[in-house]
Protein backbone atom coordinates (compact mmCIF):
# COMPACT_ATOMS: atom_id res chain seq x y z
CA UNK A 1 0.00 0.00 0.00
CA UNK A 2 1.00 3.64 -0.39
CA UNK A 3 -0.44 7.04 0.39
CA UNK A 4 -2.71 7.20 -2.64
CA UNK A 5 -3.86 3.59 -2.79
CA UNK A 6 -5.32 2.21 0.40
CA UNK A 7 -6.71 -0.98 -1.06
CA UNK A 8 -5.46 -2.55 -4.24
CA UNK A 9 -8.14 -4.01 -6.45
CA UNK A 10 -8.21 -7.77 -6.89
CA UNK A 11 -8.71 -10.87 -4.81
CA UNK A 12 -5.86 -11.38 -2.38
CA UNK A 13 -4.81 -14.88 -1.36
CA UNK A 14 -2.75 -15.71 1.69
CA UNK A 15 -0.66 -18.75 2.55
CA UNK A 16 -3.33 -19.58 5.10
CA UNK A 17 -5.92 -19.97 2.33
CA UNK A 18 -3.72 -22.69 0.83
CA UNK A 19 -2.78 -24.41 4.10
CA UNK A 20 -6.36 -24.49 5.35
CA UNK A 21 -7.56 -25.45 1.85
CA UNK A 22 -10.06 -22.60 1.66
CA UNK A 23 -9.39 -22.39 -2.07
CA UNK A 24 -8.95 -25.13 -4.63
CA UNK A 25 -5.51 -25.56 -6.13
CA UNK A 26 -3.33 -27.92 -8.10
CA UNK A 27 0.12 -28.92 -6.93
CA UNK A 28 2.86 -29.33 -9.46
CA UNK A 29 6.30 -30.85 -9.02
CA UNK A 30 8.02 -31.63 -12.31
CA UNK A 31 10.93 -34.03 -12.50
CA UNK A 32 13.71 -31.79 -13.76
CA UNK A 33 16.67 -34.14 -13.80
CA UNK A 34 19.22 -33.26 -16.40
CA UNK A 35 22.69 -34.09 -17.64
CA UNK A 36 24.72 -31.47 -19.42
CA UNK A 37 27.42 -32.79 -21.67
CA UNK A 38 30.56 -30.80 -22.34
CA UNK A 39 30.65 -31.82 -26.01
CA UNK A 40 33.72 -32.20 -28.25
CA UNK A 41 35.48 -28.89 -27.54
CA UNK A 42 34.98 -28.47 -23.82
CA UNK A 43 35.20 -32.26 -23.43
CA UNK A 44 38.74 -32.17 -24.83
CA UNK A 45 39.55 -29.18 -22.62
CA UNK A 46 38.43 -30.98 -19.45
CA UNK A 47 40.13 -34.22 -20.52
CA UNK A 48 43.32 -32.14 -20.92
CA UNK A 49 42.97 -30.62 -17.45
CA UNK A 50 42.71 -34.12 -16.01
CA UNK A 51 46.09 -34.86 -17.57
CA UNK A 52 47.53 -31.60 -16.25
CA UNK A 53 47.50 -29.76 -19.55
CA UNK A 54 45.72 -26.66 -20.78
CA UNK A 55 44.27 -27.52 -24.15
CA UNK A 56 42.72 -25.19 -26.68
CA UNK A 57 41.82 -25.37 -30.34
CA UNK A 58 43.02 -23.26 -33.24
CA UNK A 59 41.29 -21.80 -36.26
CA UNK A 60 43.70 -21.49 -39.23
CA UNK A 61 41.57 -18.87 -40.92
CA UNK A 62 41.55 -16.21 -38.19
CA UNK A 63 44.67 -17.72 -36.54
CA UNK A 64 42.93 -17.55 -33.23
CA UNK A 65 43.34 -19.86 -30.26
CA UNK A 66 40.00 -20.80 -28.74
CA UNK A 67 40.25 -21.33 -25.03
CA UNK A 68 38.46 -23.13 -23.41
CA UNK A 69 38.63 -25.35 -26.49
CA UNK A 70 35.66 -25.25 -28.85
CA UNK A 71 34.95 -27.32 -31.94
CA UNK A 72 33.63 -24.40 -33.96
CA UNK A 73 35.01 -20.94 -34.73
CA UNK A 74 32.13 -18.52 -34.32
CA UNK A 75 34.05 -15.73 -36.06
CA UNK A 76 34.76 -17.65 -39.28
CA UNK A 77 31.72 -19.92 -39.00
CA UNK A 78 33.76 -23.05 -39.62
CA UNK A 79 35.11 -26.08 -37.82
CA UNK A 80 38.43 -25.50 -36.06
CA UNK A 81 41.59 -27.11 -37.43
CA UNK A 82 43.62 -28.55 -34.57
CA UNK A 83 44.12 -29.02 -30.88
CA UNK A 84 46.83 -26.91 -29.29
CA UNK A 85 48.56 -27.45 -25.98
CA UNK A 86 49.25 -24.23 -24.10
CA UNK A 87 51.56 -23.36 -21.24
CA UNK A 88 50.32 -23.43 -17.69
CA UNK A 89 51.76 -19.96 -17.17
CA UNK A 90 50.21 -16.60 -17.88
CA UNK A 91 49.85 -12.99 -16.89
CA UNK A 92 47.15 -11.28 -14.85
CA UNK A 93 44.76 -9.40 -17.11
CA UNK A 94 42.54 -8.16 -14.31
CA UNK A 95 41.70 -9.25 -10.79
CA UNK A 96 39.61 -8.55 -7.74
CA UNK A 97 40.21 -8.96 -4.00
CA UNK A 98 37.01 -10.44 -2.62
CA UNK A 99 36.08 -10.50 1.05
CA UNK A 100 32.77 -12.22 0.30
CA UNK A 101 32.45 -15.82 -0.85
CA UNK A 102 30.16 -17.37 -3.44
CA UNK A 103 27.33 -17.70 -0.89
CA UNK A 104 27.82 -14.02 0.05
CA UNK A 105 29.47 -15.11 3.31
CA UNK A 106 32.17 -12.91 4.88
CA UNK A 107 35.71 -14.16 4.35
CA UNK A 108 38.60 -13.50 6.72
CA UNK A 109 41.15 -14.37 4.06
CA UNK A 110 40.13 -12.85 0.75
CA UNK A 111 39.85 -14.72 -2.54
CA UNK A 112 41.58 -13.23 -5.55
CA UNK A 113 39.59 -14.12 -8.67
CA UNK A 114 41.48 -13.10 -11.78
CA UNK A 115 41.46 -13.30 -15.54
CA UNK A 116 44.71 -14.96 -16.54
CA UNK A 117 45.99 -14.55 -20.09
CA UNK A 118 47.49 -17.89 -20.99
CA UNK A 119 50.99 -17.72 -22.46
CA UNK A 120 51.07 -18.68 -26.12
CA UNK A 121 47.33 -18.19 -26.61
CA UNK A 122 47.57 -14.73 -28.12
CA UNK A 123 46.00 -13.11 -25.10
CA UNK A 124 43.06 -15.40 -24.36
CA UNK A 125 42.23 -15.38 -20.67
CA UNK A 126 40.54 -17.87 -18.36
CA UNK A 127 39.02 -17.06 -15.02
CA UNK A 128 40.67 -18.54 -11.95
CA UNK A 129 42.04 -17.81 -8.47
CA UNK A 130 45.38 -16.39 -7.41
CA UNK A 131 46.82 -17.58 -4.12
CA UNK A 132 50.20 -17.83 -2.39
CA UNK A 133 51.25 -14.29 -1.62
CA UNK A 134 49.84 -11.03 -0.36
CA UNK A 135 46.50 -10.38 -2.13
CA UNK A 136 47.21 -6.67 -2.12
CA UNK A 137 50.51 -7.18 -3.95
CA UNK A 138 48.78 -8.72 -7.00
CA UNK A 139 49.31 -6.50 -10.04
CA UNK A 140 47.96 -6.39 -13.57
CA UNK A 141 50.62 -7.87 -15.83
CA UNK A 142 52.06 -10.06 -13.05
CA UNK A 143 53.35 -13.47 -14.14
CA UNK A 144 51.60 -16.48 -12.62
CA UNK A 145 51.84 -20.27 -12.88
CA UNK A 146 49.23 -22.97 -12.35
CA UNK A 147 49.39 -25.13 -9.23
CA UNK A 148 47.82 -28.47 -10.13
CA UNK A 149 46.09 -30.97 -7.91
CA UNK A 150 47.98 -34.26 -7.58
CA UNK A 151 47.31 -36.55 -10.54
CA UNK A 152 45.05 -39.03 -8.67
CA UNK A 153 42.78 -36.25 -7.43
CA UNK A 154 42.10 -34.60 -10.78
CA UNK A 155 38.67 -35.23 -12.20
CA UNK A 156 38.46 -33.28 -15.44
CA UNK A 157 37.36 -29.96 -14.03
CA UNK A 158 38.62 -26.39 -13.92
CA UNK A 159 39.29 -27.09 -10.22
CA UNK A 160 42.01 -29.56 -11.27
CA UNK A 161 44.08 -26.39 -11.17
CA UNK A 162 44.00 -25.49 -7.48
CA UNK A 163 45.17 -21.93 -7.96
CA UNK A 164 47.72 -19.75 -9.72
CA UNK A 165 50.79 -18.59 -7.86
CA UNK A 166 52.93 -15.56 -8.61
CA UNK A 167 56.32 -16.35 -10.12
CA UNK B 1 37.76 -34.10 -39.40
CA UNK B 2 40.38 -31.93 -37.73
CA UNK B 3 38.95 -32.24 -34.23
CA UNK B 4 37.83 -35.80 -33.57
CA UNK B 5 34.26 -36.57 -32.79
CA UNK B 6 33.39 -38.25 -29.53
CA UNK B 7 32.82 -41.93 -30.23
CA UNK B 8 32.64 -43.35 -26.72
CA UNK B 9 30.48 -42.32 -23.82
CA UNK B 10 33.49 -42.51 -21.50
CA UNK B 11 35.05 -39.64 -23.46
CA UNK B 12 32.27 -37.28 -22.50
CA UNK B 13 32.13 -35.15 -19.42
CA UNK B 14 28.54 -34.80 -18.25
CA UNK B 15 27.33 -32.80 -15.28
CA UNK B 16 24.26 -34.16 -13.54
CA UNK B 17 21.74 -32.07 -11.72
CA UNK B 18 18.16 -31.71 -10.64
CA UNK B 19 16.26 -28.45 -10.48
CA UNK B 20 13.80 -28.46 -7.58
CA UNK B 21 10.54 -26.86 -8.65
CA UNK B 22 7.27 -27.01 -6.78
CA UNK B 23 4.21 -25.00 -7.70
CA UNK B 24 0.70 -24.36 -6.52
CA UNK B 25 -1.83 -23.14 -9.03
CA UNK B 26 -5.07 -21.58 -7.84
CA UNK B 27 -7.90 -21.39 -10.32
CA UNK B 28 -8.98 -17.79 -9.90
CA UNK B 29 -12.48 -16.47 -9.27
CA UNK B 30 -14.20 -18.13 -12.22
CA UNK B 31 -12.12 -21.34 -12.03
CA UNK B 32 -12.85 -21.73 -8.33
CA UNK B 33 -16.59 -21.54 -8.95
CA UNK B 34 -16.34 -23.80 -12.03
CA UNK B 35 -14.69 -26.62 -10.07
CA UNK B 36 -16.92 -26.15 -7.03
CA UNK B 37 -19.95 -26.56 -9.31
CA UNK B 38 -18.54 -29.82 -10.64
CA UNK B 39 -17.78 -31.05 -7.12
CA UNK B 40 -21.06 -30.05 -5.45
CA UNK B 41 -23.56 -30.26 -8.29
CA UNK B 42 -21.88 -32.39 -10.91
CA UNK B 43 -22.45 -29.88 -13.68
CA UNK B 44 -20.36 -27.96 -16.17
CA UNK B 45 -20.96 -24.23 -16.05
CA UNK B 46 -20.19 -21.57 -18.61
CA UNK B 47 -20.12 -17.77 -18.44
CA UNK B 48 -22.16 -15.87 -20.98
CA UNK B 49 -21.48 -12.54 -22.62
CA UNK B 50 -24.82 -11.26 -23.89
CA UNK B 51 -23.39 -8.47 -26.03
CA UNK B 52 -21.02 -10.83 -27.89
CA UNK B 53 -23.43 -13.75 -27.67
CA UNK B 54 -20.63 -16.05 -26.49
CA UNK B 55 -20.69 -18.66 -23.73
CA UNK B 56 -17.24 -19.36 -22.40
CA UNK B 57 -16.19 -22.81 -21.17
CA UNK B 58 -14.20 -22.84 -18.98
CA UNK B 59 -15.91 -19.73 -17.61
CA UNK B 60 -14.05 -16.42 -17.22
CA UNK B 61 -14.83 -13.27 -15.28
CA UNK B 62 -14.33 -11.01 -18.29
CA UNK B 63 -15.25 -11.34 -21.93
CA UNK B 64 -12.01 -11.50 -23.93
CA UNK B 65 -13.69 -9.77 -26.89
CA UNK B 66 -15.44 -6.79 -25.30
CA UNK B 67 -13.86 -6.83 -21.82
CA UNK B 68 -17.21 -6.58 -20.07
CA UNK B 69 -17.63 -8.36 -16.78
CA UNK B 70 -19.42 -11.69 -17.05
CA UNK B 71 -22.04 -12.23 -14.37
CA UNK B 72 -24.43 -14.56 -16.19
CA UNK B 73 -23.59 -18.21 -15.57
CA UNK B 74 -25.45 -21.11 -17.09
CA UNK B 75 -25.27 -24.87 -17.09
CA UNK B 76 -23.72 -26.53 -20.14
CA UNK B 77 -25.14 -29.86 -21.37
CA UNK B 78 -23.26 -33.01 -20.31
CA UNK B 79 -23.12 -34.04 -23.93
CA UNK B 80 -20.62 -32.78 -26.46
CA UNK B 81 -18.56 -33.94 -29.41
CA UNK B 82 -14.90 -34.78 -29.94
CA UNK B 83 -13.29 -31.84 -31.71
CA UNK B 84 -9.84 -33.46 -31.81
CA UNK B 85 -8.04 -36.23 -29.96
CA UNK B 86 -4.73 -37.98 -29.45
CA UNK B 87 -3.80 -41.47 -28.26
CA UNK B 88 -0.92 -41.44 -25.80
CA UNK B 89 1.15 -44.52 -25.00
CA UNK B 90 3.49 -42.77 -22.56
CA UNK B 91 2.98 -40.81 -19.34
CA UNK B 92 4.28 -37.33 -18.53
CA UNK B 93 7.72 -38.74 -17.65
CA UNK B 94 7.90 -40.77 -20.85
CA UNK B 95 7.19 -44.15 -19.21
CA UNK B 96 5.16 -46.65 -21.25
CA UNK B 97 1.53 -47.00 -20.23
CA UNK B 98 -0.13 -50.42 -19.89
CA UNK B 99 -3.26 -49.04 -21.53
CA UNK B 100 -3.15 -46.16 -23.99
CA UNK B 101 -4.69 -42.92 -22.80
CA UNK B 102 -7.08 -41.15 -25.15
CA UNK B 103 -7.11 -37.40 -24.64
CA UNK B 104 -9.70 -35.32 -26.45
CA UNK B 105 -10.88 -31.76 -26.74
CA UNK B 106 -14.63 -31.93 -26.20
CA UNK B 107 -16.82 -29.18 -27.64
CA UNK B 108 -20.40 -28.38 -26.65
CA UNK B 109 -23.24 -26.99 -28.74
CA UNK B 110 -23.40 -23.20 -28.68
CA UNK B 111 -20.29 -22.93 -26.51
CA UNK B 112 -17.09 -21.00 -27.13
CA UNK B 113 -14.28 -23.26 -25.89
CA UNK B 114 -14.53 -26.74 -24.46
CA UNK B 115 -12.86 -29.18 -22.13
CA UNK B 116 -9.71 -31.24 -22.57
CA UNK B 117 -10.33 -34.62 -20.96
CA UNK B 118 -9.93 -38.37 -21.22
CA UNK B 119 -12.16 -40.65 -23.24
CA UNK B 120 -13.35 -43.92 -21.68
CA UNK B 121 -15.34 -47.03 -22.54
CA UNK B 122 -13.96 -46.84 -26.06
CA UNK B 123 -11.05 -48.34 -27.99
CA UNK B 124 -8.58 -45.90 -29.61
CA UNK B 125 -9.40 -47.09 -33.13
CA UNK B 126 -13.10 -46.38 -32.59
CA UNK B 127 -12.63 -42.71 -31.80
CA UNK B 128 -13.33 -40.21 -34.55
CA UNK B 129 -13.61 -36.45 -34.87
CA UNK B 130 -17.22 -35.42 -34.32
CA UNK B 131 -17.97 -38.45 -32.12
CA UNK B 132 -20.79 -37.63 -29.64
CA UNK B 133 -19.69 -38.10 -26.02
CA UNK B 134 -21.15 -37.72 -22.57
CA UNK B 135 -19.56 -36.74 -19.25
CA UNK B 136 -19.06 -39.47 -16.64
CA UNK B 137 -18.67 -38.16 -13.09
CA UNK B 138 -17.06 -39.73 -10.08
CA UNK B 139 -19.42 -40.39 -7.19
CA UNK B 140 -20.05 -37.26 -5.13
CA UNK B 141 -18.08 -38.57 -2.14
CA UNK B 142 -14.97 -39.01 -4.27
CA UNK B 143 -15.05 -35.58 -5.88
CA UNK B 144 -12.36 -33.15 -4.70
CA UNK B 145 -12.90 -30.06 -6.84
CA UNK B 146 -10.58 -31.10 -9.63
CA UNK B 147 -10.98 -31.67 -13.37
CA UNK B 148 -10.60 -35.38 -12.53
CA UNK B 149 -13.94 -35.23 -10.70
CA UNK B 150 -15.07 -36.00 -14.23
CA UNK B 151 -13.85 -39.59 -14.73
CA UNK B 152 -13.92 -39.36 -18.52
CA UNK B 153 -16.19 -38.72 -21.49
CA UNK B 154 -17.75 -41.80 -23.05
CA UNK B 155 -19.28 -42.28 -26.49
CA UNK B 156 -23.04 -42.18 -26.80
CA UNK B 157 -25.59 -43.00 -29.50
CA UNK B 158 -27.53 -40.03 -30.77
Amino acid sequence: MNEKVKVWPGTPLSEKDIIEKRVLFTEWEPNLKYAWDAGVGYGGYFAGLKEGRIVGTECSKCRRVLLPARAFCEWCFRTVDRWVQLNDTGIVNTFSVAYTGTAAERLKDPLVPALIEIDGSGGVAIMHLIRGGDPWKVKIGMKVKAVWKPKGKREGSINDIEYWKPV
Amino acid sequence: MPVDKITQVSQTKPWHGQIPVYGQYTYGIAGERFFREIKANGRIMGAKCSSCNLTYVPPRIYCERCFSELTEWLQIPDRGAVHTFTVSHVDLDGNRLDEPLIVAFVEFDGVHGGIVHRLGEVEPDQVYIGMPVEMRLKSKAKRTGSILDISYFKPIRV
